[in-house]
């Protein structure tokens, strides 16, 4: 694997479980087992009810475009090539929103509102992430 | 005790600051000793007099206040910072009035100084932004891991959606920043004073699209100052007091989304269709919109400028596009806002420059730019905190 040079996530004891999941190509967040809200980003308790026992569940990895931009500035060197690219903040169908990257589409083609899902890009041998692309894509 | 209290008891005693510019080649803690000597001259006070300090913004872009105060040979009884981000300054005068109310202080200098040209790394964004990878996330919507980075970039969000969601456009946007240009063209002070077109604004490139170059704040080196006393004592020095009549304090949780308002729906935010409602701030000077005579908001981006006149209901969600057009927003329009040309064209000083300008427009001191028998100036931001200011 070529050396990736992007910034990788700061993993902590907080948010591991969510990392872990991506890497078995698994959606997980924290779901209360009290009053079964579902929370992002990851938190030592419900914040809806402050109950301190949760589950990792498995999403359903879909979710809609809920707004996203294109970067033409190069902040980080190691994007230099990549300009102009997509961030979009994707709803989940299970109500958090992520950001990432969208896959296998056109900047001109994106709409708020359409619907995608998870695609893993490991992008080391010890970082998952989960970037999205239209749904319905034939796997490639 | 409630706020209410407070209305009027403490003042807005002397403005000054440092010039303002691109890059200036002098350090945080001259350009802030400038700014507060500029601001003690405007009041009448000495140095020993000055026994507060007040400072948003430190390290690693501006001075802290610890070592102003042994840099300038302060006497404090007392002092306190905010951390590196733009929204803390009506936190940081509100903190000032509650404090001289109090008699912790009898005058607080309240201040950020600042060097963006000082550091050879981008500080907003990218290798600089390591906000972005803290625990629960960046400031403004940071996820660099995804190649999210940069303040602009979360303003650029709540514009995409903005857009879609409203039907509104880049070429309405613009007139945000056309009417802060104008402002500017006035404003000896301003960095950016040359008159802009809509072409102008649509032609500039894209930083983080659709925002435009031109949408975006100033990025430079400046102080300013703004010195809070009793109402009592300022009574006593050598300018008109400006009162601090209302405040209401900078909101947080799941709700807030930093660039717009609750129920827009950005980052965690819950659905839901806003309405300003009943805000303390007004309740507490005992004013309405009507009485407002010119607004000032955080402006790093010109969306926000949206955000804000939605959030404090000047209009209802979805209308800031019609609204902030023909000239409203313009010296002479219904609701002049950003007089000074903003963080967009006159400079960003944290919005520190623009407290600056509502005391002088309350003094009647801005000549060409000034806003006919300004009396009662708001300052209320996307983000949720606000002062009213009031001629003494």
């Amino acid at each position: 694997m070529a050396e990736y040079k992007k910034p990788l996530p700061a993993i902590s004891s907080l948010n591991a479980p969510y990392w872990d999941g991506l890497k078995r190509r698994e959606v997980t967040l924290q779901r209360c087992n009290a009053c079964h809200k579902l929370w992002y980003p990851p938190g030592p308790f419900c914040p809806d009810c402050w109950s301190r026992s949760c589950t990792w569940e498995k999403l359903s990895g879909r979710g809609k475009v809920n707004s996203w931009v294109i970067f033409h500035q190069a902040y980080f060197s190691s994007v230099k090539d990549e300009i102009p690219y997509n961030v979009a903040e994707v709803e989940l169908d299970e109500g958090p929103r992520l950001l990432t990257n969208l896959v296998g589409i056109e900047s001109a083609d994106i709409e708020i509102g359409m619907p995608v899902e998870v695609v893993f890009d490991d992008v080391t041998e010890d970082v998952t992430l989960a970037k999205f692309r239209p749904a319905g894509m034939r796997k490639t | 005790m409630p706020a209410w209290e407070l209305k009027d008891k403490a003042a807005v005693s002397g403005v000054g600051h440092s010039p303002y510019g691109k890059r200036l080649n002098r350090s945080t803690i001259d350009l802030a000793g400038e700014a507060i000597r500029n601001a003690l001259d405007d009041a009448g006070l000495a140095r020993d007099d000055l026994d507060g300090l007040i400072v948003s913004f430190g390290t690693p872009i501006g001075a802290d206040a610890d070592t102003l105060a042994y840099a300038l040979g302060l006497k404090l009884r007392m002092y306190n910072q905010t951390w590196a981000h733009g929204r803390f300054t009506a936190t940081c005068i509100q903190n000032a009035a509650m404090a001289v109310s109090a008699g912790l202080a009898n005058h607080v200098a309240c201040l950020a100084s600042i060097s963006f040209s000082g550091f050879r790394k981008p500080m907003m964004g990218g290798a600089g932004d390591s906000e972005g990878a803290r625990e629960g996330g960046g400031g403004h919507g940071e996820d660099p891991v995804y190649g999210m980075t940069s303040p602009g970039a979360g303003a650029a969000l709540v514009a995409q959606k903005y857009f879609a969601k409203y039907g509104a456009t880049s070429r309405q946007l613009a007139a945000v920043a056309i009417a802060e240009r104008k402002h500017a063209s006035l404003n000896p002070a301003a960095i950016m004073r040359n008159p802009i077109t809509v072409e102008d604004h649509q032609n500039s490139r894209f930083v983080c699209e659709p925002l435009h170059l031109l949408d975006y704040c100033q990025i430079n080196d400046g102080a300013a100052c703004v010195i809070v006393s009793s109402s009592e004592r300022a009574r006593d020095l050598k300018r008109r007091p400006v009162y601090i009549s209302g405040m209401q304090g900078l909101p947080a949780g799941r709700h807030e989304f930093i660039w717009t308002h609750p129920g827009f729906g950005t980052s965690q935010q819950e659905v839901f269709d806003y309405q300003a409602g009943v805000q303390p701030v007004y309740q507490m000077a005992d004013v309405t919109h009507k009485d407002i005579d010119a607004f000032f908001t955080y402006d790093a981006f010109s969306i926000l400028v949206w955000s804000a006149l939605e959030r404090w209901g000047f209009c209802k969600p979805g209308e800031a596009a019609a609204f902030t057009q023909n000239g409203r927003i313009e010296l002479g329009g219904e609701l002049p806002i950003n007089t000074n040309g903003g963080l967009i064209s006159e400079a960003h000083v944290m919005g520190w420059n623009h407290h600056v300008e509502i005391v002088r427009q309350l003094r009647g001191e801005c000549g060409p730019r000034q806003v006919a028998n300004a009396e009662v100036v708001q300052w209320a931001n996307a983000y949720g905190d606000s002062l009213i200011y009031r001629r003494g």
